[in-house]
């Protein structure tokens, strides 16, 4: 199923839209400051309430898109439905490695936010992808109608060249 | 020439519709990303919200400090980018144009519909918007509201006067302030942001 992202993004008046979501343009700017603030003032209660909001929105996201598009069935093609959003958004390239009900691995090759961060601030000592880790568990609980938990385990933002993600479903644990 | 705030629109939308290979979209000198609106919002808004017990911290100058901080590298990076010369530096012709071509960037960014009401170049510049996006998020998710609920369009408004009249870059960042005086979400008829000279404590 190909879905004409140039069709999809589209504007009226100062409002713009993404398959029918309300979508606002910022740059790393403004997205890094957001994430700074709320870290440094409310330690990890910020970077949770970042996941949280990534992780409504997501899903809220993702599901207007099914049902323009209730031909995309598989979670195949939901899968590679959501890799190409993140990328139409220029979130950067996300790989959704094995996806189960359970448990879930991702990898980013490159994200907006890292990007945006080492811009900005140079690299870190803890992993930093919160807004990351919010959008993957609102993409898996649309495509199992359960809630994650999602851990990042390599950050490029402290080293390396990916970062690393794994999903468990919420209360399951291993 | 008058800023030509279709143009600057045209320019926008394409450029982000354009990513590199790394799923990134470099525009205006900046990296840019399409994000849903209800992101920004929750975030915002349950941030004011969990830091309401605690007065000590001020949620709400946080959240403009961040956003005039954002507004002042942001519009840095775009005036100093290949596209600004290319595009909009040929419709600047006053002083105050260059506001102008500002407010139609952050229109064409899908921020509101922004409109100049006031500029008194070094003094005090204000912004009116009938609909930007925290005051319509607002309304739509938690009602009415006790305060000003437009945190970013208020520091947008004073980074815009750091840049045009504060010290040269990167020195210049809150130099202005901004309130905002009238919002939507409290049931004003339109939003309205003021920024002046912050006057600084010796």
């Amino acid at each position: 199923m190909d879905i004409d992202w140039r069709k999809e993004y589209t504007r009226d008046g100062h409002r713009v839209s993404l398959a029918g979501s309300p979508i606002i343009m910022h740059c790393h700017h403004f997205n890094i400051n957001l994430q700074t603030m709320a870290e440094e003032t409310l330690g990890m209660e910020g970077a949770n309430l970042m996941v949280c909001a990534a992780e409504q929105a997501s899903a809220n996201g993702l599901r207007i898109i099914l049902d323009r598009y209730p031909q995309i069935r598989t979670v195949k093609s939901k899968i590679e439905l959501a890799e190409t959003l993140h990328q139409i958004c220029g979130l950067g390239l996300l790989n959704f490695r094995q996806v189960g009900p359970r448990r879930s691995r991702v990898e980013s090759l490159s994200s907006h936010h890292v990007t945006g961060w080492l811009a900005k601030h140079g690299r870190r000592f803890t992993p930093g992808c919160h807004f990351t880790r919010g959008w993957i568990a609102g993409i898996l609980s649309v495509l199992y109608e359960r809630e994650y938990e999602v851990e990042e385990t390599a950050c490029k933002l402290v080293k390396g060249k990916v970062c690393k993600f794994v999903a468990t479903e919420r209360n399951h644990g291993d | 020439m008058a800023i030509d705030g279709a143009r600057i629109v045209r320019a926008v939308m394409q450029g982000s519709a354009t990513r590199d290979s790394k799923g990134i979209i470099p525009i205006f000198g900046v990296y840019l990303s399409l994000n849903y609106a209800a992101y920004y919002n929750m975030l915002s808004f349950e941030f004011e919200r969990i830091l309401r017990p605690k007065p000590q911290v001020r949620a709400v100058e946080l959240l403009i400090r961040a956003a005039q901080e954002c507004s002042y590298a942001t519009f840095h990076g775009i005036r100093t980018s290949s596209e600004w010369d290319e595009l909009v530096r040929p419709m600047i012709e006053t002083e105050t144009d260059q506001i102008e071509a500002f407010a139609a960037i952050a229109v064409a960014l899908g921020w509101g519909d922004l409109k100049i009401k006031e500029i008194v170049p070094h003094e005090r510049l204000v912004i009116q918007a009938m609909s930007g996006y925290e005051a319509d998020g607002y309304l739509q998710n938690y009602g009415k509201a006790d305060s000003g609920k437009c945190f970013m369009l208020c520091g947008v408004t004073a980074g815009f006067m750091d840049l045009m009249y504060g010290p040269d870059y990167p020195d210049g960042c809150f130099t202005y302030r901004a309130q905002e005086k009238h919002c939507r979400a409290q049931g004003d008829p339109c939003c309205e942001f003021v920024a002046v000279k912050r006057i600084r404590e010796s």
